[in-house]
């Protein structure tokens, strides 16, 4: 095989025209680059040589912006797929049956390259198929990996790549095993679970308290049926504009909720920065749990206080702030129903 | 209330007033709730609703018509064609079989009766019957007398349980509800008596539970989820171990009889959790017996050893064999709940469906309303004295308001835990004020002893209410919520719920109704002008109603068993009519269908749903169909001027926006829906031609051409009839020869 490989280039040498020997050359030396590090660290001058036009091999290059100060997040999370994923591909293709090239161009190695192609985003991730050889494309033009979707997985990638070259070889991404992933978790497991029986007595007492099972039932509760899920699926931002220069806090629509959905908690806690975060997050979760407490204080609470005096201002203001509490509530409910005809005072 | 007091010489007969009192209340209640289902009928007329429904009527009068055996060996070939459905053995048969059994009671009783209208009215009556479970479920969690009457009430005309159940909702979860929660007592019922009776029954409907719906597994995870509670609270006893383990064998035995379900129990990770509880069990039971029969302390340490180790492999062979292929990874749509991005990335036609979409508060109020933060003071009062029923109410709690919370239809599964706990809390208020009684002060003497791990604030001894001022405040309060609650409900179901959205409504000028029939329109001129078998390609949403409606043949349904075909669909109407053309061809189709509502500005329509098309089109043919090419370079959805050429050019947006610009004076065509102007120059289909437009446009319908001829391309075939001269005369012609085939 070895003899193979060397003699391949010799009689190429001898038969084929230049320019032919040039692209062996491009791509043996650049095969042998990629065997030590893939993807290749490319630029300008590397860019253009593995790239031009009469070529008999396929090139994938990423041109990225990776300093700091371009912000470019989606470049920042792109990048270790992007290095997993050429990784495996040269390790899985030892002798270059898909005769593919992994390049990265930053742009700070690259400038000149990112201006003759007129880019003005990045990340952007090109796939130049051969012009000549046995896999040449129709049309020299390279594709484009859409990004449009978020930061891909090395493997969304990798079939967009396999689905691009047919009838090669397509290596699979191969994730390396988190050795240190895997240690520590054993490691904490066992130590949790040794720190948990030595210090039994001290533990049990905790997970035996009904106090703390029934305050944990109800928040988890409180937190499901408050649209907290939705929140938390669907990330939905703090706050929107209203497109007046204007915040809007209640997002008007059915199937639709704020994280911050209120004026009057916004007005309160302008002042006090941590309560107004959250606030922000939870309040419907706030309000039904006010309610609840309300209830639950009138129900148990109550009829318990041996004192007369004291469980008449406890009823007066339990039920009270039952009262206001709920009538806020329904005038947040008909924000996002215009139709709703129930309210209660004084909220109306 | 106030027969508490009275003394035993009256007790007899204050005991049969109130059974008699408690009756008739229930009955009302049960009047309530199927009255107040009644709205769709009332407004409109005795109709099957909305897209299941019609599969689950068609079904039903097959079963009527071709008996048993036949519907359960049914192959429908007049759906998914050219595949078809074994549609006997896909199907939850409960729903079918009780209305064939109710119909073919009635007509022994020599009462002619129209099978439509027990589908129709099939879910109004199970309501009542839901109620009634519902207020014996809660009597076996409290002993307040009127805890379970306000259950009933309160699951009577809850909005959460009425969007599925109004008449004409002829849907699994009909009956489906009332056998989830009647399951759930006789479970309750049993773990209490540690009856093998009671535990038996609860396999039986929990057997019929299986044969309705697919949310049957909701009990199969909660039932082993509440034993595991309780041995892990250290409650294990003989009662939990005969009342699992009864229910277990029985009603695992009894879900394998349906074909749908088959030997799912035993191989798929959703009901892993019965099966590994059940095993946990047996030996937990073993050793308990080896327990009594040997003593000493480091024997028994060493049984919890070997319990806890037992559990943990377990455990881990689950997962090993599920990785190993031997157990189904958990299914999509149960994987979705936990996994809450999954389904977006890698089942887009899971996460196409509207009720599947995570809840946002607005949606529980309006569901539920004061029942919301009556909940959770409900929970809390089960944490009081916790008994085994009590951890019940707890885990469905926190399960039900887990997965509302993720999936909007599941919001379904929490209201009858949200009307028990909620009936409590209430009813304990009510009880404690409502009682004329006034305190009496206890002596300090008598303090309470301390009673270990009970409930901050709940040891000390309940004294009353004092003072009748802030008696009449708080039940004066809660009767203003209570009423509000009913107008609340009456409200909901009348203007949200009662729609059955086969017909529209809407408001003239004057205030009067006007019905909007386009839907039924439609389908009756398929039924009427096509021939039998004439295939009719649409989006899947209504591939149920033109097989019940129109009775034609369908390539996809609601039943979306099939992602690929579906996609193929999407794919024909998401491709340009060149692509589009051999597909349909392939398929036999005749007839396409396209539901379209820019003419009424009826939101639902097929280019609102569009994106999905192309979304479950690019999963299976990621180079040839590309979402990203139906948005403008700014990133819009646009369908006016300014939308792109693969929208332009796909088959459903020609067919959508096809002579639309005439029905308007010039540069006046407007599109209500999105609001936006279309362009006069409207679009050019070649391979179809108009069949029927609805009155109002909201249904269209158009045939697929035959091939030419005279052997053209549709294109020029078209542009010739256009009179249109052809722009390129045939470059190359060979040398005349005369014809000699």
């Amino acid at each position: 095989m070895r003899i193979l490989s060397s003699i391949a280039p010799l009689l190429l040498l001898i038969g084929g025209s230049l320019a032919k020997k040039a692209q062996t050359d491009a791509y043996e030396e650049f095969n042998k680059l990629a065997q030590r590090s893939s993807p290749i660290k490319l630029n300008d001058a590397t860019y253009a040589s593995l790239t031009t036009a009469p070529r008999n091999h396929s090139v994938a290059v990423l041109l990225t912006a990776l300093e700091t100060r371009f912000g470019c997040q989606l470049c920042q999370e792109f990048q270790p797929e992007w290095d997993l994923l050429g990784k495996s591909w040269t390790k899985g293709d030892k002798t270059g049956e898909s005769r593919l090239i992994f390049g990265t161009l930053d742009f700070a190695d690259g400038r000149e390259t990112f201006i003759s192609l007129g880019l003005q985003t990045a990340p952007v991730l090109m796939l130049f198929n051969p012009t000549v050889g046995p896999h040449a494309a129709t049309s020299p033009e390279p594709s484009r990996y859409d990004f449009t979707a978020g930061p891909p997985a090395a493997e969304q990638v990798h079939s967009w790549l396999s689905r691009q070259l047919p009838n090669r070889p397509h290596p699979a991404v191969k994730r390396p095993i988190n050795w240190l992933r895997w240690a520590s978790t054993i490691t904490l497991v066992l130590g949790v679970g040794t720190a948990l029986v030595s210090a039994s007595s001290y533990v049990l007492p905790i997970i035996q308290n009904r106090n703390i099972w029934a305050s944990v039932s109800l928040i988890a509760i409180l937190l499901f049926t408050s649209g907290h899920m939705f929140n938390h699926i669907r990330k939905v931002p703090y706050i929107v504009g209203d497109g007046k220069g204007g915040v809007s806090y209640i997002a008007g629509g059915f199937q639709s909720q704020l994280g911050l959905e209120t004026q009057i908690v916004a007005a309160i806690c302008k002042t006090n920065f941590f309560y107004a975060i959250l606030f922000r997050k939870l309040m419907h979760c706030v309000i039904d749990g006010i309610l609840s407490f309300c209830a639950i204080t009138l129900a148990v609470k109550v009829p318990r206080m041996a004192d007369s005096k004291t469980q008449q201002v406890a009823v007066v203001v339990w039920s009270i702030t039952l009262f206001l509490v709920y009538s806020f509530l329904l005038s947040v409910f008909r924000v996002k129903n215009g139709g709703y005809p129930f309210s209660l005072p004084p909220f109306m | 209330m106030a027969a508490k007091t009275q003394g035993p010489a009256v007790g007899y007969t204050t005991e049969s007033t109130r059974t008699l009192l408690r009756v008739v209340i229930l009955c009302f209640i049960a009047a309530a709730a199927i009255s107040s289902r009644l709205f769709s009928v009332i407004r409109f007329e005795s109709i099957i609703h909305e897209f299941d429904p019609w599969f689950n009527f068609r079904a039903t009068k097959y079963l009527v018509a071709n008996g048993f055996h036949k519907f359960w060996d049914w192959f429908d070939d007049r759906t998914w064609h050219p595949l078809g459905r074994v549609t006997g053995g896909t199907l939850y048969p409960g729903l079918m079989v009780t209305s064939g059994a109710i119909y073919h009671a009635l007509r022994t009783l020599t009462i002619p009766v129209d099978i439509r209208n027990i589908c129709v009215l099939l879910a109004p009556a199970c309501s009542g019957l839901t109620a009634f479970a519902t207020y014996l479920l809660t009597n076996e969690m409290t002993t307040s007398p009127s805890a379970g009457l306000l259950a009933a009430v309160f699951m009577g005309i809850a909005p959460g349980y009425i969007s599925r159940s109004v008449a004409g909702s002829y849907d699994n979860e009909a009956i489906a509800i009332f056998l989830l929660v009647f399951t759930f007592y006789l479970w309750i019922k049993a773990l209490k008596l540690g009856s093998m009776l009671w535990g038996a029954l609860c396999a039986l409907f929990y057997g019929y539970m299986v044969a309705s719906w697919g949310g049957y597994a909701f009990i199969t995870c909660l039932l082993p989820v509440h034993a595991l509670v309780l041995i892990a609270m250290g409650r294990y006893s003989t009662r939990l171990y005969v009342s699992y383990t009864t229910w277990y064998a029985l009603g695992t035995l009894a879900s394998m009889q349906i074909p749908f379900v088959g030997f799912l129990p035993i191989k798929t990770s959703e009901h892993m959790p019965a099966l590994g509880i059940f095993g946990f069990i047996q030996l937990i039971g073993f050793i308990q017996y080896v327990r009594s029969a040997i003593s000493g302390r480091q024997f028994q340490t060493f049984l919890v050893t070997i319990l806890v180790a037992t559990f943990g492999l377990g455990l881990l062979g689950l997962v090993a064999l599920t990785s190993l292929g031997y157990v189904a990874p958990w299914s999509g749509r149960f994987y979705s709940l936990w996994d809450t991005g999954y389904a977006k990335i890698h089942i887009p036609i899971i996460a196409s469906v509207s009720e599947h979409q995570p809840t946002a508060w607005p949606s529980f109020f309006f569901d539920l309303n004061f029942l919301i933060w009556l909940f959770p003071a409900g929970v809390y009062l089960c944490f009081q004295d916790l008994k085994d029923e009590h951890v019940f109410v707890v885990v469905y709690a926190l399960f039900g308001s887990y997965f509302a919370g993720v999936m909007v239809r599941l919001m379904l599964t929490l209201t009858p835990v949200v009307c028990v706990a909620a009936a409590m809390a209430a009813s304990q208020i009510l009880d404690t004020y409502l009682s004329w009684k006034s305190a009496t002060p206890v002596e300090e003497q008598e303090a309470p002893k301390k009673v270990k791990g009970g409930l901050r604030g709940s040891d000390k001894p309940n004294v009353g209410i004092y003072s009748n001022l802030t008696k009449v405040m708080v039940s004066g309060s809660m009767l203003v919520y209570l009423l509000m609650f009913v107008s609340h409900c009456t409200w909901v179901t009348s203007n949200a719920y009662s729609s059955p959205s086969v017909v529209l409504a809407s408001r003239m000028p004057d205030g009067s109704q006007h019905i909007i029939d386009d839907y039924r329109e439609a389908y009756q001129w398929l039924r009427q002008n096509t021939k039998e078998d004439a295939k009719v390609m649409s989006w899947w949403d209504y591939g149920y109603q033109i097989g019940g409606m129109a009775d034609r043949p369908t390539l996809v349904d609601n039943n979306t068993w099939n992602n690929t075909h579906i996609a193929t669909v999407g794919k024909a109407m998401s491709s340009r009519e060149e692509v589009s053309y051999p597909i349909m061809r392939q398929h036999e189709v005749d007839y396409v269908l396209v539901v379209f509502g820019a003419l009424l500005g009826y939101s639902g329509d097929d280019i609102n749903k569009f994106l999905w098309m192309v979304r479950i089109a690019e999963g299976i043919w990621p180079d040839e169909v590309k979402e990203r090419d139906f948005f403008t370079p700014q990133g819009e959805y646009r369908v006016d001027e300014g939308a792109t050429e693969t929208m332009k050019n796909s088959l459903m947006y020609k067919m959508s926006y096809y002579n639309y610009a005439s029905l308007f004076p010039a540069g006046q065509a407007a599109d209500r829906v999105r609001g936006v102007r279309i362009p006069d120059q409207g679009p050019v289909l070649n391979t179809l031609e108009e069949a029927f437009t609805s009155e109002n446009w909201i249904i269209r319908i158009y045939k697929v051409k035959d091939l030419d001829n005279i052997g053209r391309d549709h294109a020029n075939a078209a542009a010739f009839e256009r009179g249109q001269k052809k722009k390129k005369p045939t470059k190359k012609r060979g040398a005349r020869v005369l014809r000699v085939d």
